[in-house]
């Protein structure tokens, strides 16, 4: 009888725990992340790492999904991809997340089969490749803005529609590094241009970081486009380039996609960078018109004043974050439970989404990528948009 | 405390386990490993099928550079051929993973022969640079032979499976990666039991000489590569089935360079070295990580600046080990030992 007491006490206190445990797990959504804090990524991890963390911070100031905070677990993968599958597996064992984060595009295709099949979790990441935005083969995992593909897709309909001569085809040269953050959107952009009847004169590729590009140069001269946009590069060699062109008196715009659309690069290039244009799928720091951006500022001078400027890195990070948030808020208005199931279920809703003006309004149509971008030209040192939100069909 | 170390015959003299404490020892280290997976989580056992692939490879790197005295800097791409070989031969052929195996390490050492080629000439710093313009050549030829390797897009590939067993998680793959890691081994431990092993040796320690006794140099040599190469092979192919994706980005330069310091650090010249050099790179990182990270969890405003300590840390210890102890880890373990063979008696 002793026993039989002590045993239905200890159930009972088991049962208790097990509630109370269960309650504790729900109390909080976990995003878990695997960022590029150290390495090679460094000068944009740290910023997306930031701009990931305030961004769900400022949803919990605002009370959360449902009253439920976001709890963010992150690690440092130093930009090494067996470090970075490390810490993916050690947080996903550890903390089970619904939500996580990647550092590279070399992540997400490793872990792919994994996150489809064995984690099923959902999945954003610092990549912008296609092949990781395609909804069929990777239903978990999205791009949190166009891919590399739909940034040139933006491009090249900026330029059919701004052609230097009006009446004469336009002209224009690829110049991408020999990597896979190089030649992603090559295909894509080449089979694109013929569609827009644009035609493309050249195709220069080098290695990152090159500094000779004298051979280039005198190839562009030759085949002289009327625009030249480079893939695959953060800065060096694009400032060797367009002052290689400047000193060889060529009459080409210059034009770059997401990661060489920094401040960090105009700062390089100086006056040489005056008239330079890009891609980019979200607003700049300094557009004080934009509300999100307001927002985005009012939060750094509230938890980080020493703060003067935030890149476009940090930007996309806080992107991601409002992508998590409203998926888990799709889940929530349906009543369902926040899993990677139902998270992955809720990405093809995202429709016309209004974030504010940090991006156009976000529509995962059929792939997992937004398939829109803003082209923007350097004037004084900063970006001002040329065109209005463009959108891929 | 161990007494009676007495060895009546060259066998006794000449054996792998040479006495019953040894064995013991490896007994009890053997058994841990069979158990570990069983109690280890996902994350222990991502970690531990590196480490795994890490030791193959660096002891094939340490046959060649360790041992025979040849440094090279292109092991990474050997490691890359044999991976490569792997995806192309189970993607295209369906060709079993067991077949896999062997059949990588063959591609990497025919490839290691002709790479090896030239050392009959080239020694030293010049050699070096020969198996440095191989490394750049073959991942050339990663990123552009795009019909056989996917160029820059790399291969994906199903699970490996094993008499119907899919290996599909680090727990079933661990077993498969122990098995390869301990036939590799052994078969080094006893390369340097017999005549092409002590070739070896001869030819780092003095070539001339070496030749004077009558060793073929550029035979022995070719030997060293092809085996060497053999093993990034077969480290190669674990590596492809274990992470089922290979792209160029896997095997670059950089890479070639940590398996030569996982064999310095670990020390030169001992199969044992390479092991501690494997786990020693392997391992380290993940740890600073994993003690710097609870530090950033309490001094959130530092983060800044403990991330990139880790790494300073990471360099600094590697320095101090070889400061103190320039025969690498292998040494320091073996003074260890040493101490406590005679423990607690020491005089």
């Amino acid at each position: 009888m002793k026993h039989t007491r002590i045993f239905l006490a200890l159930t009972m206190m088991l049962c208790l725990l097990g509630t109370t445990g269960n309650l504790l797990a729900e109390d909080v959504i976990k995003v878990g992340a695997c960022q590029p804090i150290t390495g090679r990524f460094a000068f944009a991890g740290k910023h997306l790492n930031a701009g990931l963390m305030d961004s769900l911070n400022y949803t919990n100031e605002q009370g959360g999904v449902g009253g439920k905070k976001f709890k963010y677990i992150y690690e440092d993968t130093g930009y090494d991809l067996k470090r970075a599958i490390a810490s993916f597996k050690k947080i996903m064992a550890q903390e089970k997340p619904a939500m996580m984060y990647g550092e590279s595009t070399g992540q997400g295709k490793a872990l792919a089969p994994e996150i489809n099949n064995r984690y099923k979790v959902l999945y954003g990441s610092t990549s912008f490749s296609e092949e990781l935005s395609v909804r069929e083969k990777n239903p978990y995992i999205f791009v949190s803005g166009p891919t590399y593909a739909q940034q040139f897709g933006v491009l090249l309909k900026y330029i059919a529609k701004n052609p230097k001569q009006k009446g004469v085809a336009p002209k224009v040269a690829f110049f991408y590094s020999d990597t896979e953050f190089g030649r992603d959107p090559i295909p894509f952009a080449r089979k694109l241009a013929k569609e827009l009847g644009i035609e493309v004169v050249a195709e220069e590729v080098t290695k990152v970081g090159a500094v000779d590009v004298t051979s280039q140069l005198l190839d562009l001269k030759r085949k002289k486009p009327d625009y030249c946009i480079f893939q695959g590069y953060v800065v060096s060699p694009i400032p060797e380039v367009i002052s290689g062109a400047k000193d060889f008196g060529l009459d080409i715009t210059f034009m770059g996609t997401f990661w060489a659309m920094s401040k960090m690069l105009l700062d390089k290039l100086g006056p040489d960078g005056e008239g330079y244009m890009g891609v980019s799928p979200y607003a700049y720091w300094y557009m004080d018109d934009v509300p999100m951006i307001k927002t985005v500022k009012a939060f750094n001078q509230k938890h980080h004043p020493e703060v003067t400027y935030r890149p476009n890195s940090y930007l996309q990070g806080w992107f991601t974050g409002m992508v998590f948030v409203k998926l888990a808020q799709i889940c929530h208005e349906k009543g369902l439970p926040i899993t990677g199931e139902n998270l992955k279920n809720a990405i093809p809703q995202v429709q016309k989404w209004d974030t504010g003006g940090l991006a156009g309004l976000v529509s995962f149509g059929n792939t997992n990528a937004t398939a829109m971008g803003k082209v923007y030209r350097a004037k004084a040192g900063k970006f001002v948009p040329v065109s209005d939100w463009i959108y891929l069909d | 405390m161990r007494i009676g170390d007495f060895k009546a015959n060259y066998v006794a003299d000449e054996a792998v386990f040479k006495t019953p404490t040894v064995r013991f020892w490896m007994g009890i280290l053997f058994a841990a490993l069979l158990i570990f997976p069983f109690v280890a989580g996902n994350y222990w056992l991502y970690m531990a099928n590196l480490v795994g692939v890490a030791i193959v490879a660096a002891v094939g790197l340490n046959i060649l550079t360790g041992f025979a005295g040849q440094i090279s800097l292109g092991h990474a791409a050997f490691v890359g051929i044999g991976a490569y070989t792997a995806a192309i031969l189970t993607t295209r052929l369906e060709v079993p993973f067991f077949l896999c195996l062997p059949l990588s390490g063959l591609s990497a050492a025919v490839f290691g022969l002709i790479v090896g080629g030239p050392s009959m000439r080239m020694k030293g710093l010049y050699l070096c640079i020969a198996t440095l313009a191989a490394q750049v050549i073959f991942e050339f030829i990663f990123v552009h032979w795009e019909s056989m390797t996917g160029g820059i897009r790399g291969i994906n590939l199903p699970a490996p499976s094993v008499l119907g067993i899919s290996l599909d998680n680090e727990f079933k793959f661990y077993f498969v990666t122990l098995a390869v890691v301990v036939i590799c081994v052994t078969a080094t431990r006893n390369i340097f039991r017999s005549r092409v092993g002590r070739a070896f040796i001869a030819i780092r320690d003095r070539d001339i000489s070496a030749e004077l006794m009558g060793i073929n140099l550029f035979h022995y040599k070719m030997y060293a590569f092809g085996i060497s190469s053999f093993m990034a092979g077969v480290a190669g192919c674990l590596w492809v089935n274990f992470l089922r994706t290979v792209t160029p980005e896997h095997f670059p330069l950089i890479e070639s360079i940590r398996y030569l310091a996982m064999i310095i650090v670990g020390g030169l010249g001992s199969v044992l070295g390479a092991i501690f050099g494997a786990i020693f790179m392997t391992l380290v990182p993940e740890i600073l990580k994993n003690t710097l990270g609870l530090l950033v969890d309490a001094f959130p405003q530092a983060m800044g600046y403990l991330f990139p300590l880790q790494q300073i840390v990471f360099g600094l210890l590697i320095v101090v080990f070889l400061v103190f102890e320039p025969h690498g880890l292998a040494e320091m373990w073996r003074r260890l030992k040493d101490y406590f063979r005679l423990w607690p008696f020491e005089y």
